[in-house]
């Protein structure tokens, strides 16, 4: 990636987050449109935006922005109330910048058909509510319209102009390479220049045969109309050049040498600052780097953004953003560290050296290095909040879509998540969430009424730890789900026999079978189905699992539980033959010993063990792995039982060793074939163990189930 | 400069004794003008150019002056410019 190429990738990284914010904050300001701090944080990320998108070149996303931003500078400048229809233009507009930023991104010519409606819609209110300033101001004043706008937005507009030079600087900051020198230049030449032989093109052409990289910002606001106007008379009364030379600073002066003093002014930039920031990522864990940007300014795809302390002026607080790949590569070493750890910890060698000093060096060891690994940990879990402020949104559209009224409840939003996880979780939530207004809840307020339940509907959003797990649940209060629809549909579409003794959790696990239900043909769960399987698969993806709970009447809770983190798996290791594998304690229902009584063998179909009433076929991983070793009966071994994706099996192994969390490597490519492993881990004592990827371990349900 | 029907065209590269005349005749037909095409083939000669157009604007917002909308020329010979209307 070049450098410009690097610059480019942070635009839009911050122009995403910026979209991003838009969206939270415009249903915020919907929610309470007197909030004109929040309209002034809605402002300045617009203004933000605009200044990016021109340094980048996407001008059909600055115009719209630039335009979107005179209409909310407006509000915020007269704080007048802002109309219900006007909002909703808001909102739409929002969507709009989302929808052309997509279009910049990829090239795309034809802009979304709202595009042109939505500016027009935001001209047209704009002028009209100039119109009403125009008036009072005249009033007052007998000074020319255009001018009582531009005095009206003038100061705003000298800081749209800074700010897309200072854009422009931070630009060739990061393309600046040594032996280059960047300059600001900023040209004021008198009316009578062009008389003089003098013209701001004249110097720009002259100084671009010597740079490197140069762009200029002509201050058009003082250029008068045509009543006054005199084409040989300058009236452009401000250009500002950034050039980026391997001029000195006396060789660029040399280049104006004609002017006045007070028509030029040569500024050297610096190169990228050198700054020492302290990165507080949790307020126990505070680590120094130093950015070092003025060779290499975007190395590390790096953002340092000051913050002063006001209560300690000698402290610098501080973020950094880190590419998650370093992140990753950060954690994969401590995951190293923490096997070095174990393996001197339990190495049978050091442990018999009977030496008090050595014994406190390897427990303070352990207990760094625990440090160092939570610490890390922590780096890559984020708070839920911004995830579930998006669903706000998401409520929102929903609501008015289907005309129900939909309270939101909020809880847990503070609860930490891996990064990774956050950002594959907004699409299955979305789905749940539009799942549970548009069928989950009862039709309208009359059904809801007549249930005895308040008109508005209730959408419970939670996020908590649960056994060393995260769980994500969407829960709503609407008709709740019919088991027995679910029960006959399943046997319709043959999903099920009919012939399976299915828990209640089975029974609306069902739902989620690709294809299981349609909106047309169950009134009562209609559309619950279509989709939900995409979910499942996004949160198996996961490693996680979706839990479904549901009352006729009262209600429905979709889960997801998810593991803290992907980088590490809490898991139960055993052994068969030699070789020790590592079971996902998320999917560990129970582990035993069976009696010989509940050990069926089915001609052609296998081992089973009974349990509870429930059939459940023996799967022995010396089979699964050809493993050479002696065949022992199933109540010889040991059957841990496990819950899959098509129902639950019982992994038959010689041994349990313990339950521990590892971190995962992935495999080679040989390995990485076997459908049946999804991993490896290195242990203490240096051995590895692949981590088993049960949904794989059994066939389809109805080649096994008797 | 071409006058077609209510569209002028016009050349990017004028000197400012053509910025002038072009200055000259669209005084008097500012009314009749709907559309000032700009011709980018060359290089801009005088930054009185972008200034004329600025103001026409000012004065007939409804004026269509495409290249001005750019808001920015990326040019051969003088890098990249932009310029800020403020309008």
């Amino acid at each position: 990636m070049t450098k410009q190429e690097q610059v480019k990738a942070i635009f839009i990284e911050e122009a995403g987050e910026i979209i991003e914010k838009l969206d939270i904050d415009i249903i915020r300001f919907e929610e309470n449109s007197c909030d004109f701090n929040l309209l002034n944080e809605i402002f300045r990320g617009v203004h933000t935006l605009k200044g990016n998108a021109n340094a980048f070149g996407f001008t059909r996303l600055g115009e719209f922005v630039h335009h979107f931003e005179d209409v909310l500078d407006h509000y915020r400048s007269t704080q007048d109330s802002i109309e219900e229809h006007n909002l909703e233009l808001f909102v739409g507009s929002v969507d709009v910048i989302k929808e052309v930023m997509t279009c910049e991104l990829d090239v795309i010519d034809q802009l979304p058909e709202s595009y042109a409606e939505c500016l027009e819609k935001i001209k047209t209110l704009l002028s009209l509510k100039k119109g009403k300033g125009v008036v009072v101001v005249e009033a007052s004043d007998n000074a020319p319209l255009l001018n009582d706008l531009a005095s009206e937005f003038g100061l705003d507009c000298y800081d749209q102009y800074e700010s897309l030079v200072e854009k422009s600087i931070q630009v060739h900051q990061a393309i600046q390479t040594e032996g280059f020198n960047l300059y600001k230049i900023d040209l004021t030449l008198d009316n009578d220049c062009y008389k003089r032989g003098f013209d701001y093109t004249l110097f720009l052409k002259n100084l671009a045969e010597k740079a490197n990289s140069m762009e200029s910002f002509f201050n058009m606001q003082n250029v008068p109309t045509f009543d006054t106007f005199r084409s040989d008379e300058n009236s452009i009364t401000q250009v500002s050049v950034v050039v980026l030379t391997p001029l000195s600073l006396e060789d660029v002066e040399e280049f104006f040498e004609y002017l006045f003093d007070n028509e030029y002014r040569v500024t050297f930039i610096a190169p990228q600052v050198v700054a020492e920031v302290t990165v507080a990522a949790k307020a126990e864990v505070v680590t120094k780097a130093e950015v070092v940007a003025n060779t290499q300014p975007t190395k590390a795809v790096a953002t340092a953004v000051k913050e002063s302390d006001a209560s300690n002026g000698a402290t610098q607080k501080s973020t950094i953003r880190i590419d998650t790949f370093k992140l990753d590569e950060l954690f994969d070493s401590v995951g190293e560290l923490v096997i070095a750890q174990n393996f001197i910890a339990q190495n049978e060698k050091i442990r018999s050296i009977e030496d008090e000093s050595i014994n406190r060096a390897i427990e303070t060891l352990s207990k760094i290095t625990k440090r160092i690994q939570d610490r890390v940990m922590s780096l890559r879990m984020v708070a839920i909040k911004d995830t579930f402020d998006k669903m706000k949104r998401v409520i929102r559209d929903t609501s008015k879509k289907t005309g129900k009224e939909v309270q939101l409840i909020v809880q847990g939003e503070e609860t930490e998540i891996d990064k990774t996880m956050i950002d594959s979780l907004s699409d299955p939530l979305i789905h749940i969430i539009r799942n549970a207004i548009d069928h989950g809840l009862e039709a309208d307020a009359a059904e809801r009424v007549r249930a005895g339940k308040n008109v508005e509907g209730k959408i419970t959003l939670k996020a908590f730890h649960k056994s060393g797990s995260i769980v994500i649940s969407v829960s709503d209060d609407g008709r709740g789900i019919n088991k027995d629809k679910v029960l006959s549909k399943a046997i319709e579409r043959g999903v099920i026999s009919g012939d399976e003794n299915l828990t209640d959790s089975q029974i609306f696990g069902l739902i989620m079978q690709p294809g299981f239900s349609t909106a047309d043909t169950i009134s009562d769960l209609s559309g619950r189905g279509v989709g939900l399987d995409v979910v499942k698969t996004s949160i198996e993806k996961l490693r996680g699992k979706i839990e479904i709970d549901s009352k006729e009447g009262e209600g429905t809770t979709f889960s997801m539980v998810l593991p803290l983190t992907l980088a590490i798996i809490d898991g139960m290791l055993v052994r068969t033959s030699e070789e020790i594998y590592i079971i996902p304690t998320l999917s560990v229902v129970e582990s035993f010993r069976p009696e010989q009584e509940i050990v069926h063998i089915v001609k052609g179909k296998g081992e089973f063990v009974s349990l509870r009433g429930q059939y459940i076929p023996i799967i022995r991983l010396s089979d699964v792995f050809t493993l050479e070793t002696q065949r022992i009966e199933p109540w010889e071994g040991i059957l841990v039982c496990v819950e899959t994706d098509a129902g639950r099996i019982a992994i038959m192994v010689d041994e349990l060793i313990g339950r521990q969390q590892v971190v995962i490597k992935t495999l080679g490519k040989s390995l990485a074939k076997l459908k049946e492993i999804s991993g490896g881990a290195i242990l203490g004592n240096g051995d590895i163990a692949l981590i088993l990827n049960i949904d794989a371990l059994r066939p389809l349900i109805e080649a096994t189930h008797v | 400069m071409e006058f077609n029907g209510d569209v002028l065209t016009v050349d990017m590269n004028m000197s400012m004794e053509e910025i002038k005349e072009f200055e000259e005749f669209i005084r008097p037909r500012i009314d009749y003008i709907e559309t000032v095409e700009v011709e980018e083939e060359g290089v801009l000669k005088s930054s009185a150019f972008l200034a004329i157009l600025v103001s026409l604007k000012r004065t007939k917002p409804e004026l269509q002056i495409p290249f001005l909308d750019k808001k920015m020329l990326n040019s051969q010979v003088h890098g990249k410019i932009h310029w800020i209307c403020h309008d």
